[in-house]
């Protein structure tokens, strides 16, 4: 199958805030061990796609160093296997240029589509959690003779705000695009992936759509009334992690008994690249329930419904509830921490409370964001010992101990 | 200089009874998520040496698949690197390693052609963390023939090691093997020899005149210490032969302790593996586990106490894993007790299954030598079915059957006895 994909991966993602102050959003662990970028691409290789590019932009370093050579995806290839394509210098014939949206990204890299001699070029965001092999959505689109292909999945009324919402025909052509509307009668939104014949996207983009930004709200409305544009229905779990309500939500999501991810099937192994550490260690006086815990942990304390990363340590009598915590974090002795997400490295002193107490105060800066409990501990911030930090807290990444506040921190301010 | 490392990984490991069956015992998994080999193989890489060859005789799939190209420990190199060294044919011969200086012997001429000035030759079933450097530098200050790492080892176990007396410059004027006085030294030796390869070459050539079946330990060594400048290193970290399957459970189980000896978490000092994709561990609500390690993989919900389970194990609901060492994959089903065993990978343990069971302590009445701790061992592949009592000091073989244990009246194993597979056949006609 001559497909060439292209992850989408350049985007700020502003909203996973402290999460992606120091790396791109498909560079932001999940699951303890994953990178969300490792459902795209294990999904690639799971379908037969090896021959996959990687859109950057912003911040790439975490994710070029995860990605590396593509090893732990079996992307390593003489042919084809995984680039990563950054944005370059702009020539006198106006390609190249920081890139602005989807559509921008794909314009600039349409020369690395060409060289493929790819037939179809597979459109993927580099923000989603799902499990889908592409193989079916090519062969529909195939059989349909489509130019494009968009996948598609219901969601209830109250989200269509969130989504290109698409309407069809009888056939599943696409007559209607509607992006983000509040009210609509369509059900079926547009997950951002998309198939397009090669040739049809490198004429548009460099013919009459040029000027165009975003694929789903330019290029795919312009397309609708021009070319044969059909929708392929997806009903499998997916989710896009942009928010963090959503990203906690999706990790929390795989602590049930059977998660509607399963990461533990045979078939559709996520691969990602994994460190070389040792078993999750587990002290006489640890107490684990519903969690997924990740090799190199060590527990002392009380763990409960919680995703730990690898190497986290959680030292005795520390209390972790309903949290994220990320690789080689320390919770100190007998500190608690309560619907928090906290990165990578980070310290929680001896005694602190992170996610303290009822009031749910939305955060002050980041009322949009911020607004569900849930408190923010950026990538090696340094948690005071004793400190008390109330609920939608955001401690920046980096920040030490001596920026802290003499009293309490309390609900929805930043540090 | 050029250091060429040798692991001698060809041994059957027949004292860690089922557990080498069908693997060689450098191959047999410890820790959760490694292999034994790894910690000669991290040891290696950690002290910057690339060029390491493994020799293997007996079952080596296992290890040959373990160790692929080389890519976890970065030896897949193109110099250098980690070559698998088998027996082979030449003209005129046809010969099994019978010994471990005879596997090096007739691997000479890989150290010539490697251009080796240095030969550091170990074994691959020994459980250490050693840098290998500062031995090298040794060998080289005192312009050695050969050096031999030893370590002080209690004097009242000096009858199981081969003990070496040194002079004041560290030389070694006499080496006895297992000696039974207790008067010779508590210097052991590791099994870590390093050799200059000239030297080596004539001695394991003189040797092999004399003795097919050449030993570094009992003959090479004691022939060169009365001649040569045979030196001893001595070395203090942790080391253990966990060749027996109480050394192998005893050694294991220490890892559940906070303030165990072999620090599996020191970033200057990582031990590698070859990890399997797997996802975290899962552990439910009902699940109460303490006093462990537990490796990517496992999903619990009953309850874990002081035991080391391999990536992949389920521990159903109501199932109780105590004092154990469980292997990859294996499945515990509802309700079952394991207490005090080592189960292999794969293996099934059927629902209300108590497997270690009851005070009585007979030791195994066919490997009386091996197995006489109250351990229970479970080989690759069985299946226990349901609601079964299996005593202590078992030997479940691998791969046996649910119909195996038909033998066996009212679904009572007792203490000391063996589960082998029946003739195949047999099983037909009865089910005819």
């Amino acid at each position: 199958m001559n497909v060439l994909a292209m992850i989408l991966a350049g985007g700020t993602g502003p909203g996973l805030h402290v999460l992606t102050a120091t790396r791109a959003e498909p560079a932001v662990p999940f699951g303890g061990k994953y990178r969300i970028i490792d459902f795209a691409l294990s999904n690639c290789v799971n379908s037969d796609i090896y021959n996959v590019g990687v859109l950057t932009q912003y911040m790439p370093r975490t994710l070029n160093d995860h990605i590396r050579a593509g090893k732990p995806w079996d992307l390593d290839r003489a042919e084809g296997g995984v680039r990563l394509l950054q944005p370059y210098q702009g020539s006198p014939d106006g390609k190249g240029a920081w890139q602005e949206g989807s559509a921008d990204a794909v314009r600039f890299n349409l020369d690395v589509l060409r060289e493929s001699n790819a037939e179809q070029v597979l459109i993927l965001a580099g923000n989603h959690i799902y499990k889908m092999n592409y193989q079916p959505m090519v062969e529909h689109h195939r059989m349909r003779k489509a130019d494009v292909t968009v996948a598609v999945r219901a969601v209830s009324p109250h989200q269509t705000y969130r989504f290109g919402m698409v309407t069809a025909d009888a056939n599943g052509r696409i007559t209607r695009f509607e992006e983000k509307p509040r009210r609509t009668r369509s059900t079926l939104a547009s997950m951002g992936i998309y198939v397009f014949e090669a040739r049809v996207l490198g004429d548009w983009l460099e013919g009459p759509g040029r000027s165009q930004r975003q694929l789903g709200a330019d290029t795919i409305l312009s397309l609708i009334k021009r070319k044969r544009v059909y929708a392929y229905t997806f009903e499998g779990y997916w989710a896009n992690v942009g928010t963090i309500p959503a990203y906690y939500e999706a990790n929390m999501a795989l602590l049930a008994d059977i998660p509607a991810l399963d990461l533990s099937d045979p078939r559709w192994v996520i691969h990602t690249r994994s460190e070389q550490r040792p078993p999750v260690f587990l002290a006489s006086e640890a107490c684990v329930v519903g969690n997924l815990l990740c090799d190199g942990a060590r527990i002392q304390g009380r763990v409960l419904r919680s995703v730990i990363g690898p190497g986290v340590v959680v030292a005795e009598g520390a209390e972790v509830r309903d949290s994220i915590i990320m690789n080689d974090t320390r919770i100190g002795v007998g500190a608690v921490v309560d619907r928090a997400i906290v990165d990578k490295e980070a310290v929680i002193g001896e005694g602190a409370q992170v996610g303290f107490g009822d009031d749910n105060t939305r955060n002050g800066a980041l009322p949009q964001v911020l607004n569900t409990g849930i408190t923010l501990v950026g990538k090696r911030a340094q948690v005071p010992a004793n400190a008390v930090l109330g609920r939608n807290v955001v401690i920046g990444h980096g920040v030490t101990a001596d920026a802290f506040p003499a009293g309490d921190v309390p609900s929805g301010t930043s540090i | 200089m050029r250091v060429v490392a040798m692991i001698m990984a060809g041994g059957a490991g027949t004292r860690l009874t089922v557990l080498s069956d069908k693997r060689a015992k450098p191959s047999v998994p410890f820790a959760g998520k490694y292999r034994i080999i790894d910690f000669t193989l991290s040891n290696c890489v950690n002290s910057h040496i690339y060029d390491v060859a493994i020799l293997t005789q007996y079952r080596p799939h296992s290890l040959n698949e373990h160790i692929g190209i080389g890519k976890p420990w970065d030896l897949d190199r193109v110099r250098g690197g980690v070559r698998l060294l088998q027996p082979y044919q030449a003209r005129g011969s046809q010969d099994w390693y019978s010994g471990t200086a005879d596997a090096v012997y007739q691997n000479l001429n890989y150290l010539f052609n490697r251009e080796a000035d240095l030969a550091l030759i170990l074994s691959g079933d020994h459980i250490y963390k050693m840098d290998y450097r500062p031995m090298i530098a040794y060998h080289e200050e005192k312009g050695a023939d050969a050096t031999v790492a030893v370590m002080n080892v209690p004097l009242e176990e000096t009858d199981r090691f081969g003990i070496m007396t040194t002079n004041k410059a560290g030389r070694i004027v006499e080496f006895h093997e297992k000696p039974k006085t207790r008067d010779k030294g508590t210097l052991a030796n590791m099994g870590v020899y390093l050799f200059s390869v000239e030297k080596l070459a004539e001695r394991l050539r003189e040797g092999r005149k004399r003795k097919p079946d050449l030993d570094f330990g009992k003959h090479v060594i004691p022939g060169m210490v009365p001649t040569d400048r045979v030196y001893a290193h001595p070395f203090d970290g942790y080391w253990v032969d966990a060749g027996t399957v109480d050394a192998y459970w005893r050694t294991s189980l220490e890892l559940c302790d906070p303030d165990s000896t072999l620090n599996l978490w020191d970033p200057q000092w990582v031990i590698r593996t070859r990890s399997q994709e797997r996802p975290p561990v899962k552990c439910s609500a009902q699940a109460q586990i303490a006093h462990s390690l537990v490796s990517n993989g496992c999903t619990i919900h009953g309850r874990v106490e002081h035991s080391v389970l391999s990536p992949g194990v389920y521990v159903s609901l109501g199932a109780v894993v105590r004092d154990s060492v469980i292997m990859n994959d294996t499945w515990v089903g509802p309700g079952a007790v394991v207490d005090r065993a080592i189960v292999d990978k794969e293996v099934v343990v059927g629902s209300g299954v108590q497997l270690g069971h009851g005070d009585d302590m007979t030791p195994n009445q066919q490997l009386s030598d091996r197995l006489n701790t109250g351990i229970t061992v479970v080989g690759k592949g069985a299946h226990i079915p349901a609601s079964i009592c299996i005593g202590r000091n078992v030997l479940i073989d691998a791969d046996v059957d649910e119909a195996d244990f038909a033998l066996f009246g009212d679904n009572v194993v007792p203490s000391g006895a063996s589960v082998a597979p029946g003739p195949a056949e047999i099983s037909e006609e009865v089910g005819a």
